[in-house]
């Protein structure tokens, strides 16, 4: 797309859309950092999550702050006025997704068990495709491609399937190891938070979707 | 301007109830009497306001006595939203008037002969924003009755006071669409590219 007549503008635009970039791989960070923390059980990174959760928040409120601004200096229309009305709604499901990584990782400390072996693969397995699909759907806001978002909020249904077998086989443990069954829980509630990341990654799709298009995506998500 | 200039070329249609306004045998008397006319620069006659409103009923005969005229008098400039503020001072000069009265005047002298169209071009490009407020509002409540058509070239305005909105550029209509349609979502990229301020 060609750019505005008025330079100012374009920069304001480009720079809320690059405030939104580096929130959003913040967030990145500290979902993947929680889940390292949670394998390794290392508290000294834990520590450093959640000191860094501040920093999202400051995120979302300069967001908020450039939006406002956009809107009553500039009277964006169109794609433009999309972008910046979407911008807000991004940063606030990553926001969440923030939260939701730092809660991750204030659970870590109440894990005894070992994860690192074939009887958690599972929760990595989940972690790894969730994180994969934030990246995408960061990418697909990065380089406006609605077709990368749209194939992201397609694939949350894969999502849904391992969270239903991490769900199902913590429960099995819990049935066995009856003495571990704090951990287990709060595992559980780990897999329910990284499940949650997956569907606020989808509804981010939706704004870069509605942003671009101008229309919502059709139709109910597929669902496992 | 048919007659004025002689290179005076028109193409395109126009039509109001079906009926092209562009064509010899139209009576551009009559066509007058259908559609008013307010125009960029508040242009109100050097008369008395009264006489401002009454000029275009008595020439067009709408009036049997003076009864009649000053009930017309007073219901237009009531509609225009302008009696509270020049009941008083009916026999004062409508130039002596704010810029923002005297668009109101205009438009009130334009509903006095009951037109089915009101084409409005750029009413409140002179004005302040209250007053251009006042012109919006009067829009709002005019647009009841009357079928109004107004070019802008403020969009914002346009996105305020229209259903529907035409883009035209250098001559073509480009893009009509529902008002809502073109400054969310408009179909033709040099529509987006226009209002968004990307036109190169």
């Amino acid at each position: 797309m060609s750019e505005h007549i008025v330079s100012s503008y374009e920069e304001q635009l480009k720079k809320l859309h690059s405030t939104v970039l580096k929130m959003g791989a913040l967030c990145e960070s500290q979902f993947a950092n929680s889940i390292i923390a949670l394998v390794k059980k290392d508290e000294e990174l834990v520590d450093k999550i959640i000191g860094k959760d501040d920093r999202i928040d400051e995120l979302e409120k300069k967001i908020d702050e450039q939006v406002v601004n956009l809107i009553t200096l500039r009277q964006p229309m169109a794609i433009d006025l999309r972008e910046t009305v979407s911008a807000m709604r991004i940063a606030s499901e990553l926001e969440r997704i923030g939260d939701l990584a730092k809660n991750i990782a204030k659970r870590v400390k109440n894990i005894k068990i070992e994860l690192n072996n074939e009887d958690f693969s599972l929760i990595r397995s989940a972690s790894e495709l969730v994180q994969n699909n934030l990246k995408k759907t960061l990418d697909s806001y990065s380089k406006n491609d609605e077709k990368l978002a749209l194939s992201v909020w397609n694939s949350d249904k894969e999502v849904d399937v391992v969270i239903n077998k991490l769900l199902q086989d913590l429960l099995n443990h819990m049935k066995k190891d009856k003495k571990n069954i704090e951990s287990l829980t709060h595992l559980l509630f780990i897999a329910k938070n990284i499940e949650r990341i997956g569907d606020h990654s989808t509804n981010i799709c939706e704004y870069v979707h509605y942003f671009i298009k101008g229309e919502d995506i059709k139709g109910d998500r597929p669902k496992a | 301007m048919n007659d004025v200039i002689d290179i005076c070329k028109v193409e395109g249609s126009i039509k109001i109830d079906g009926q092209e306004i562009n064509k010899k045998d139209v009576d551009v008397n009559l066509l007058r009497e259908k559609v008013g006319m307010v125009f960029q620069k508040p242009n109100p006659f050097p008369k008395s306001i009264y006489d401002n409103i009454a000029y275009g009923p008595r020439i067009h005969g709408l009036a049997d006595n003076k009864d009649d005229l000053d009930k017309i008098v007073e219901s237009s400039l009531k509609k225009a939203a302008l009696w509270e503020e020049v009941k008083d001072r009916l026999n004062q000069p409508g130039t002596g008037l704010s810029g923002g009265q005297q668009q109101r005047l205009c438009i009130a002298r334009t509903i006095s002969i009951n037109p089915e169209v009101i084409l409005m071009d750029e009413p409140c490009s002179a004005l302040d924003p209250i007053a251009t407020a006042k012109i919006e509002e009067l829009i709002d409540e005019l647009k009841k009755t009357y079928t109004i058509v107004i070019v802008t070239h403020s969009m914002s305005q346009a996105a305020r006071v229209s259903q529907n909105t035409g883009f035209f550029h250098l001559g073509k209509i480009l893009e009509f669409n529902l008002t809502e349609k073109i400054f969310k979502n408009p179909d033709n990229k040099l529509t987006q590219d226009y209002i968004t301020g990307r036109f190169g």
